[in-house]
């Protein structure tokens, strides 16, 4: 972990942070600061404000023919998967990832296997393990690699929230990775690099925003392109 | 279309056309079709003038646009007044979309200056003078800044470069991009304080 920054380290990366480039553990550092310290996020907020007024500079033009139409016809298509799903089917597939979490978490496995004893006593354990991070609630989504699903990225909405994957054996996208944020309102954000595959059955991370705004986890290859990638649909399953 | 047809619906296009942008975008994410249209029609020259300003490819911008649009219709939940306008958040999107579609950092950028010595915008037949000049404020300002830090400026700004991938671009050091794009920032900012105490 990098050391940690004072005041004036932050507010001399305060326009990186504003305009979203700034990178790696400086970033993760810088990050951490602001989480304590309201001065720095004041200045990070204006400066963000300029960002945001420097993007309308840009000249507006007018979109090839028929862009309306095709934008409205995407409106109408269904989401990739249900956003709601009946209370008892959600609150079993939430039980089951919290459990596999705790499970992955505790054991450091690639693989998870999971025993119910009744949603019951589950929901019990699942409270009290939420209740040691000040955490609200799971999500589970899987990670898809070029030829399916290679594993599932479980995700903890706390204080702070964090992401763990797990894998599957023997995928076939190994190798060293930079992984990536995708937040429901569009950002993309680094979250460090990532050995997988072979040995390296599990890599966790904590997240730069509340899970709730994570859209996507992706890992990204050498050659820049999304290699693995997990889609989280759902901001919050209790919503 | 399959969108229901919703309370903003019901009022008429006439109506829904004097509506702010964020009860459109409240439109939008619950699905009214013709809250759907005026977002779309109000907001679509600027996400397609920044996604092509960044991708220089028509078909590329136009599927960025697209894309833009699609996610802001998903997440329009997640807008936050606080945080900005609706605007700002949605070309925000279309930045990052649009980041995300440039093929590598093997890419040569448009030449920065382009965006900022265009000459200042028509009105819009959907703003009014008083949104374009709001949304002109800098213009000037950047215009002044020293030709390196705006140049270093608009490639994070629009095209997310970090400062090492500008520091290797322009063969400058690392401490020197960042002290440009840290400086030009806080100019900029103080213009913005300026405005705000008109």
């Amino acid at each position: 972990m990098t050391a940690e920054m004072g005041c004036e380290q932050v507010r001399d990366l305060a326009a990186e942070l504003a305009l979203g480039i700034a990178e790696g553990e400086e970033r993760d550092a810088a990050l951490r600061h602001l989480s304590g310290c309201a001065g720095c996020r004041r200045l990070v907020s204006e400066l963000s404000s300029v960002g945001d007024e420097l993007l309308q500079l840009a000249p507006a033009q007018e979109p090839p023919a028929g862009f309306e139409s095709r934008v409205l016809t995407a409106f109408a298509e269904p989401p990739r998967r249900s956003r709601r799903q009946p209370l008892a089917h959600r609150w079993r597939w939430i039980a089951t990832a919290a459990a596999a979490v705790v499970l992955a978490a505790t054991l450091g496995a690639g693989s998870v296997l999971l025993a119910t004893a009744g949603d019951r006593r589950l929901a019990a354990g699942y409270q009290a393990v939420l209740s040691q991070g000040r955490g609200a609630y799971f999500l589970a989504a899987p990670l898809q690699g070029t030829r399916g699903r290679v594993g599932t990225v479980f995700g903890y909405q706390g204080q702070p929230s964090w992401v763990m994957v797990t894998l599957q054996p023997s995928i076939q996208e190994e190798g060293r990775f930079r992984v990536q944020v995708v937040t429901r309102d569009g950002r993309y954000l680094p979250l460090g690099d990532a050995v997988l595959g072979g040995a390296k059955g599990t890599w966790g991370g904590q997240l730069p925003v509340d899970l709730s705004a994570l859209h996507e986890l992706r890992f990204v290859g050498s050659d820049g392109q999304p290699t693995l990638t997990a889609t989280f649909d759902t901001a919050n399953p209790w919503d | 279309m399959a969108l229901p047809v919703g309370p903003l619906g019901a009022m008429g296009v006439a109506v829904v056309r004097k509506l702010s942008d964020e009860s459109l975008l409240a439109g939008l994410g619950s699905g009214d079709p013709d809250a759907a249209a005026d977002f779309l029609r109000r907001f679509q020259r600027r996400v397609f003038g920044l996604t092509l300003s960044i991708l220089r490819d028509r078909a590329a911008a136009e599927e960025a646009a697209q894309e833009s649009f699609v996610r802001a219709w998903r997440h329009a939940s997640a807008y936050d007044p606080r945080r900005g306008t609706v605007a700002a958040w949605l070309l925000t999107i279309a930045r990052n979309v649009s980041i995300n579609m440039l093929p590598t950092r093997r890419f040569d950028p448009i030449d920065p200056e382009l965006i900022v010595t265009l000459e200042a915008r028509r009105p819009l037949e959907d703003r009014t003078e008083a949104q374009v000049v709001d949304s002109e404020l800098l213009r000037e300002p950047l215009a002044r800044l020293p030709g390196d830090q705006r140049r270093a400026l608009v490639l994070a700004a629009f095209y997310g470069f970090t400062a090492r991938e500008i520091s290797e671009l322009d063969g400058v050091p690392l401490g020197t991009v960042k002290t440009r794009i840290r400086s030009a920032m806080l100019k900029l900012r103080a213009q913005l304080r300026v405005s705000d105490d008109r």
